[in-house]
């Protein structure tokens, strides 16, 4: 699983995990540090698509949307 | 004008009371765009172009009227049809009556033939296994909604007002039809179509914008007959088809439409669909700041806690003999060294934390034991001399103390043993 095709689901679950394995302890520092800068990769991730989830408000009619959907068309 | 919860003082005159009742009744949101059924009596049609009746059953009655050109009359209605009439309640302030103002009216067994033709379209889709098809979750975080229905209608308003209140700006295409009459399944239907080119990468990559991952389609609350269009075959098929999940959001709690059966997400109103698939910003947020903490504080904990193992191996080590020195000290620079590495990139305050720990090691260096009185014994080869079996009778070694060596020879050799 690629992290771009993760869905926030998916991210926000491994998350969970790691930060509840990491609040149990007991592990090296290698592994520890290891797990910690994949959280916060994946808060990265899970941030980012909060933002993704921003962007245009198109309100129109259903004919106006089929004439400009005609326009773009090949 | 005098209205609740004024102070009056003396009698009420009567007009103004039956104002009052008026504004009382009208308020009153039970009472409006309400469905009633009953049969009708007294059927009168005026040249003013209204109509008037009663409408009955057996245990009441009341007074309706149909303003001109208000609504369509189906041509089978006659005294005694049995008729649904969506009105709402008005009070005749001149004569003090209670009437139903009648928005709608269909004899009853015109929507008996309506029912049956949706009984045998789920019947049929029930058949082909479309209504156990499997249902596509929304996503978590929808990227780019879909929303069909009616243009500048009261239910796209709620819908509106209540994404911006969960996540502000939120991405999405309002696609605005007719929602009821003749023309509204082909316009719901040419609408999907259009849902389905933007859910197509290409396209949307070319307008710039992700593609639509959620359709919700639906309308308001209204008649069973202005909900129609969810029942009929060409919007239904068209939802089955869509590529992406579709929610369907139409009328009250209460109305259990075809498009209700097929959707991946029933919805029982369309604010009830806004509700189900637009999550609030503001709380995923507060709840990955959350495990943001969690995370840098559970990290930092483990580091502390090998810094106090650190911490506990100085002390053993300074009480521990020569020999020892050498493999904990060892450990203990792997250890420092992995500390290092670790904290170079996230953790520079544990770096400082470090170095101090570092300085103190410092003073536990082979030099510092030899300050305090102890040498090291080496042979020829430069072996440390650890124990006396490593010596013979005659055998030439070296003494290091702290300023400089000596050279000396064995001339005798007592074990602990022989001691003993």
């Amino acid at each position: 699983m690629t992290e771009s095709k993760q869905t926030y689901n998916e991210a926000a679950q491994r998350l969970e995990a790691i930060v509840a394995t990491l609040e149990r302890g007991g592990m090296g520092l290698d592994e520890t540090l290891k797990m910690y800068e994949e959280g916060a990769a994946l808060l990265k991730t899970c941030q980012a698509e909060l933002i993704a989830a921003e962007g245009r408000l198109n309100e129109l009619r259903l004919d106006e949307l089929e004439q400009e959907l005609q326009t773009e068309a090949p | 004008m005098t209205g609740r919860g004024e102070v009056t003082t003396g009698p009420l005159p009567v007009g103004q009371f039956v104002t009052m009742v008026k504004r009382a009744l009208t308020s009153e949101p039970l009472f409006q765009r309400q469905a009633i059924k009953g049969e009708v009596s007294q059927w009168k049609s005026y040249a003013s172009g209204h109509t008037y009746f009663t409408l009955r059953d057996n245990d009441g009655q009341m007074s309706a009227v149909i303003w001109k050109g208000r609504c369509t009359i189906h041509p089978s209605i006659k005294e005694g049809t049995e008729v649904v009439v969506t009105a709402n309640v008005d009070v005749y302030v001149k004569r003090g009556n209670i009437q139903l103002v009648v928005e709608r009216i269909e004899p009853v067994n015109a929507l008996g033939a309506m029912e049956e033709a949706k009984r045998l379209l789920v019947e049929r889709l029930r058949n082909e296994g479309e209504l156990d098809r499997p249902r596509t979750r929304p996503p978590a975080i929808p990227k780019h909604i879909a929303i069909v229905t009616g243009a500048g209608s009261a239910a796209l308003a709620d819908m509106q007002q209540l994404i911006e209140n969960r996540w502000p700006g939120l991405r999405r295409t309002v696609i605005g039809v007719l929602v009821q009459g003749q023309r509204a399944s082909e316009e719901i239907v040419r609408a999907l179509a259009l849902t389905r080119r933007l859910a197509d990468p290409v396209v949307a990559a070319k307008r710039g914008e992700p593609p639509v991952d959620l359709v919700i389609v639906g309308r308001g609350g209204g008649s069973p007959e202005d909900l129609w269009a969810f029942n009929l075959e060409p919007v239904i098929r068209s939802i089955i088809a869509s590529p992406v999940p579709v929610v369907s959001a139409v009328g009250h709690e209460s109305d259990l439409l075809v498009s209700d059966l097929v959707a991946d997400v029933r919805a029982s109103t369309p604010s009830n669909a806004i509700e189900r698939t637009v999550p609030v910003r503001a709380e995923l947020e507060q709840w990955l700041d959350e495990l943001d903490d969690r995370l840098a504080h559970a990290t930092r904990r483990t580091f502390g806690d090998a810094r106090q193992r650190l911490i506990g191996l100085h002390a053993r080590l300074k009480v521990a003999p020569l020999a020892g020195i050498n493999v904990e000290r060892r450990s203990m620079l792997s250890l420092q060294s992995r500390l290092n590495r670790a904290t170079e990139s996230k953790l520079a305050n544990e770096r400082t934390r470090l170095a101090s720990i570092e300085a103190s090691l410092h003073t536990i260096h082979p030099k510092r034991v030899l300050e305090r009185g102890y040498a090291m014994t080496q042979t020829k080869d430069g072996t440390v001399v650890t124990n006396t079996k490593m010596l013979e009778l005659g055998q030439e070694f070296s003494l290091h103390f702290v300023d400089g060596s000596a050279e000396a020879a064995v001339t005798q050799i007592h074990t602990m043993e022989e001691e003993q």
